[in-house]
């Protein structure tokens, strides 16, 4: 069978091939006027309004910077699981290009402390009216 | 420039009603002309405030005082959408344009989480990274983690702000609890708890504001000095509120509330030890001991000593929230920052009983949303 076609979640965040999870990353922008690097797609700087920027991918490891537990079912349009509601951890990962990413964890709440190490996870968060698996991101133990 | 001054002042209770927006915004706007003294004929320019509200919100509210062909303007900053009304209606007095403005600030938000997508890119609603709060709680965790405040300090100011709505018959939530109820009730995003966090809710506050050099031929009221009302929106990755989906880990940019602060009291000549009490965006109550730090009542990193100290109660030398803050009354977003103002302008004239700072003459109010939205205004007697 066919395997099914796949898009991301959202526009400008994600490159590489979906259909190989191992060489997805998450997709920064650098400015070359000011350094700063942004995550997503921008065609200027958010920092210095340059638009001599470049589109990066960012590296598939980082470091927790801060988190959160998520306890309560969000609210719609959330396509994570609902009936039962899973409990998460969302964290800033920082990855050493110089930019904190919102992410959700993967991993046991236990487990979560600011400083440890992650390491990038695509995956298919659900599919779509068009019969797509829609690929999103978590940070998981590394 | 010419001076503006607080002539009157009209709020309507925070909370849920069956009331129209009309009659709220109506409600506000009267008794602020009441409390001038003065006659819709007497208002010269309206700016009137909302965020979840239709178009022309104003002149639906106002117009049926009576249609005397003045402007009336809508205008928006979410949560700090009360200072930029009030800096507008300032600038048409202080150009000479006009002497007498009413700046209304009026909300009925709809019930239940607020529509994600009104602020978040659909993806981080997809992923379920759209929950308020969580946002709130990484910038509280990354505090408790850099300074070592604690659950305990946050769960303080929640009991303080609590504590003094008691005695503050506009507040929605009208009652003290324990710190053990506090801290033993629902965790939303941990460290947050369902007792520190603002409710969305309804309600109105409403100016009339004048030219100082002329406030006497209109009202008989001690005109209350604006001495300084700054609106800015926050720099380069300086923020953490919703709706965010990054961070910078190079840039180092000051607070938002920082650098409005700084702007407001160079404008009023003054310092933060000059300011006797303080109304702020306690939209949960780790962003308070945040704006601490931010208004300058303490180094970084000390606001969790100062809850600790009694300094930020009302009978502490930087009274902080006499009114019981968001936390007791709510966000009306469009009447939030003018519903503090209702309330500091009560306190410079001495009328607020057993939430009284006494010998108030200068008070501070300040407020912080969505993008970096931040406006400070100081008042003065």
């Amino acid at each position: 069978m066919e395997s099914k076609k796949r898009v991301a979640v959202g526009e400008g965040l994600l490159t590489g091939p979906l259909e190989q999870f191992e060489e997805v990353r998450l997709v920064g922008t650098r400015c070359h006027d000011c350094g700063e690097v942004m995550f997503g797609t921008y065609h200027s700087c958010a920092n210095c309004a340059s638009e001599e920027v470049e589109q990066i991918p960012l590296s598939r490891e980082g470091t927790l910077w801060s988190y959160t537990i998520i306890n309560h079912c969000p609210p719609e349009p959330y396509k994570g699981p609902k009936n039962p509601f899973i409990p998460f951890g969302e964290g800033l990962v920082e990855v050493p290009e110089g930019v904190r990413v919102v992410s959700i964890l993967d991993c046991p709440l236990e487990d979560i402390k600011i400083g440890m190490k992650l390491e990038l996870e695509p995956y298919v968060l659900y599919e779509n009216e068009a019969g797509e698996e829609v690929v999103a991101w978590k940070f998981k133990a590394k | 420039m010419r001076e503006v001054a607080i002539i009157g002042a009209g709020i309507h209770p925070f909370g849920r009603f069956d009331e129209t927006y009309i009659e709220i915004g109506q409600y506000a706007a009267r008794a602020a002309l009441n409390d001038a003294g003065i006659s819709w004929r007497d208002v010269q320019a309206a700016v009137v405030s909302e965020q979840y509200l239709p178009s022309t919100t104003g002149p639906r509210i106002l117009k049926p005082f009576g249609a005397t062909g003045i402007p009336i303007m809508d205008m928006e900053s979410a949560c700090a959408s009360g200072g930029s009304t009030l800096r507008q209606a300032m600038l048409a007095i202080q150009s000479g344009d006009i002497d007498v403005a009413m700046v209304l600030g009026v909300e009925k938000m709809p019930r239940g989480f607020m529509n994600p997508l009104m602020i978040y890119s659909e993806w981080q609603a997809y992923m379920g990274m759209s929950t308020n709060p969580s946002y709130w709680a990484m910038r509280a965790r990354r505090h408790m983690h850099e300074y070592g405040t604690t659950e305990e300090q946050i769960a303080k100011v929640a009991y303080k702000n609590h504590k003094n709505s008691v005695h503050n018959p506009n507040a929605m939530y009208r009652k003290a609890f324990t710190m053990e109820e506090i801290m033993g009730s629902k965790m939303v995003c941990d460290p947050i708890h369902l007792m520190e966090i603002c409710a969305p809710n309804e309600g109105a506050a409403c100016l009339i504001i004048c030219a100082k050099e002329v406030a006497h031929k209109y009202s008989s009221n001690t005109p209350i000095t604006i001495a300084a009302c700054v609106h800015t929106l926050a720099a380069y990755s300086a923020d953490f509120r919703c709706p965010i989906d990054s961070l910078s880990a190079k840039a180092n940019n000051p607070g938002p509330t920082e650098v409005t602060s700084k702007k407001a009291y160079e404008k009023a000549g003054i310092g933060p030890e000059d300011v006797d009490c303080f109304e702020v965006q306690d939209t949960d109550a780790f962003c308070e001991l945040e704006i601490y730090e931010q208004l300058g009542l303490c180094p970084f990193g000390e606001a969790g000593r100062l809850i600790d100290e009694g300094v930020t109660e009302i009978t502490g030398s930087k009274p902080v929230n006499m009114s019981g803050g968001l936390i007791s009354k709510g966000e009306p977003v469009g009447a939030s920052h003018l519903g503090q103002l209702y309330e500091l302008v009560q306190q410079l004239r001495g009328n607020c009983g057993p939430r009284q700072v006494e010998g108030a003459k200068v008070a501070l109010g300040q407020v912080l949303g969505a993008s970096g939205n931040c406006a400070v205004t100081i008042l003065k007697k």
